[in-house]
């Protein structure tokens, strides 16, 4: 992309971001690993809430269910549930922001990440490159790709290394409709 | 010198009492004839086959979940990845009966004592061929005995089903790990337990069906 290209492009995603107070989406997770035979597929759904209220549900072929709000992260897994108490840790609000900016493409933070722009067919792809050491150990590159019309993302890949990767494909995304508080339990 | 001597046989007795008192793990079995001299255990061996199960750790009342990920990777070794349901990956190492490899691991789980109980049981789980030097048998099962440099391995095969189905690893005297497998088929385990004796850590796998 030229530098015109790419202002233009993060001004389009900031827009949408910008308007998001709820978000739902369904997804599919490939966890690719290059000795295996074929990805391992898992699907869920993820739903936020602003300003800080996620959930990230697998339902196939697995009940699992971590839901991060005021500090805590609660899991359901299988019915058994149990509660992390991050407190105010950096790291949860990074997490957060990560997730949340992953799925509606509003990452563009130069002081975290070395961000590179393309465009293909019908996509663009930003690229983050971690510049902290300590997220950098678990994640190399953070790919995002965006629907070129909607500016919005469809796809979140991480990649571990040049072989090892998850790639989560995001659909039937809904925005802005009512989310209950309620709903953020588990 | 009379003093030590009876100190000497002091501590005899108090050996030979604790020696009887524990008993050896075979003492509820009754000895057989040898029938063969290796078990085959087909439940990790397939080369084409991605081994994936959900997996629950307890660890001193500790829960932690994720994936295991095994797979045959050539005659002799296997690669064994853990990740969270995420997918990030916690440990990744290339094990065989001899040789062992940590590809990665996070900072978190990066401790020797827990590589080193993880090998012990990751090693015990894929391997293909236990070679066999006692046979006994007890009511349900014929249980073969495979030693293993101070530790012996016991082989629990069903005498109904012709499967095996538990394996222990003991010392002379106590059982130190414990594995179950429930089979789907005969080559197949949908669920693996990995129990352990003289620490509190229990580690079940469920196989992750794809649809």
């Amino acid at each position: 992309m030229t530098d015109a290209e790419i202002a233009s492009f993060k001004q389009d995603v900031n827009v949408v971001a910008k308007k998001i107070k709820t978000l739902s989406t369904d997804f599919v997770q490939y966890k690719h690993m290059d000795f295996l035979s074929k990805d391992i597929e898992t699907s869920g759904k993820m739903i936020f809430k602003e300003p800080n209220l996620l959930q990230w549900q697998y339902k196939k072929p697995y009940n699992y269910s971590i839901v991060f709000k005021n500090g805590k992260i609660l899991i359901n897994d299988e019915g058994k549930k149990s509660a992390v108490d991050i407190g105010n840790s950096k790291i949860f609000g990074r997490i957060n922001k990560l997730i949340v900016g992953s799925v509606s493409g509003n990452m563009f933070d130069d002081k975290e990440f070395a961000i590179s722009y393309f465009k293909s067919k019908g996509q663009n792809i930003a690229k983050f490159i971690p510049k902290d050491a300590t997220l950098k150990k678990y994640i190399k590159q953070i790919e995002l790709t965006f629907d070129k019309e909607e500016a919005t993302v469809v796809q979140v890949k991480l990649l571990e290394s040049s072989e090892d990767y998850t790639r989560i494909v995001l659909k039937n995304k809904v925005i802005n409709a009512k989310i209950d508080d309620s709903v953020f339990t588990n | 010198m009379q003093k030590s001597t009876i100190q000497f046989l002091l501590i005899n007795c108090f050996l030979a009492i604790v020696l009887v008192s524990c008993g050896s793990v075979t003492k509820n079995y009754t000895p057989k004839k040898l029938e063969k001299t290796a078990v085959e255990v087909p439940y990790f061996s397939e080369p084409k086959t991605d081994y994936v199960y959900k997996t629950n750790i307890t660890v001193y009342g500790h829960e932690m979940s994720g994936i295991f990920i095994a797979k045959k990777i050539n005659d002799t070794t296997h690669r064994v990845v853990f990740t969270t349901e995420f997918g990030n990956k916690l440990f990744d190492f290339e094990i065989s009966d001899t040789t062992f490899k940590v590809n990665s691991i996070v900072s978190e789980l990066d401790k020797k004592i827990l590589i080193n109980t993880l090998k012990e049981d990751f090693r015990l789980l894929l391997k293909k061929e236990y070679l066999i030097q006692e046979q006994f048998e007890n009511e349900s099962d014929n249980i073969y005995k495979s030693a293993d440099g101070n530790r012996d391995n016991y082989l629990f095969v069903s005498k109904k089903e012709q499967k095996l189905e538990k394996l222990v690893r003991s010392s002379k005297t106590k059982e130190k790990i414990t594995i179950t497998f429930t089979l789907e088929n005969d080559i197949f385990a949908k669920k693996v337990v990995i129990l352990h004796q003289n620490i509190k850590l229990r580690i079940e796998l469920n196989y992750l069906k794809s649809e």
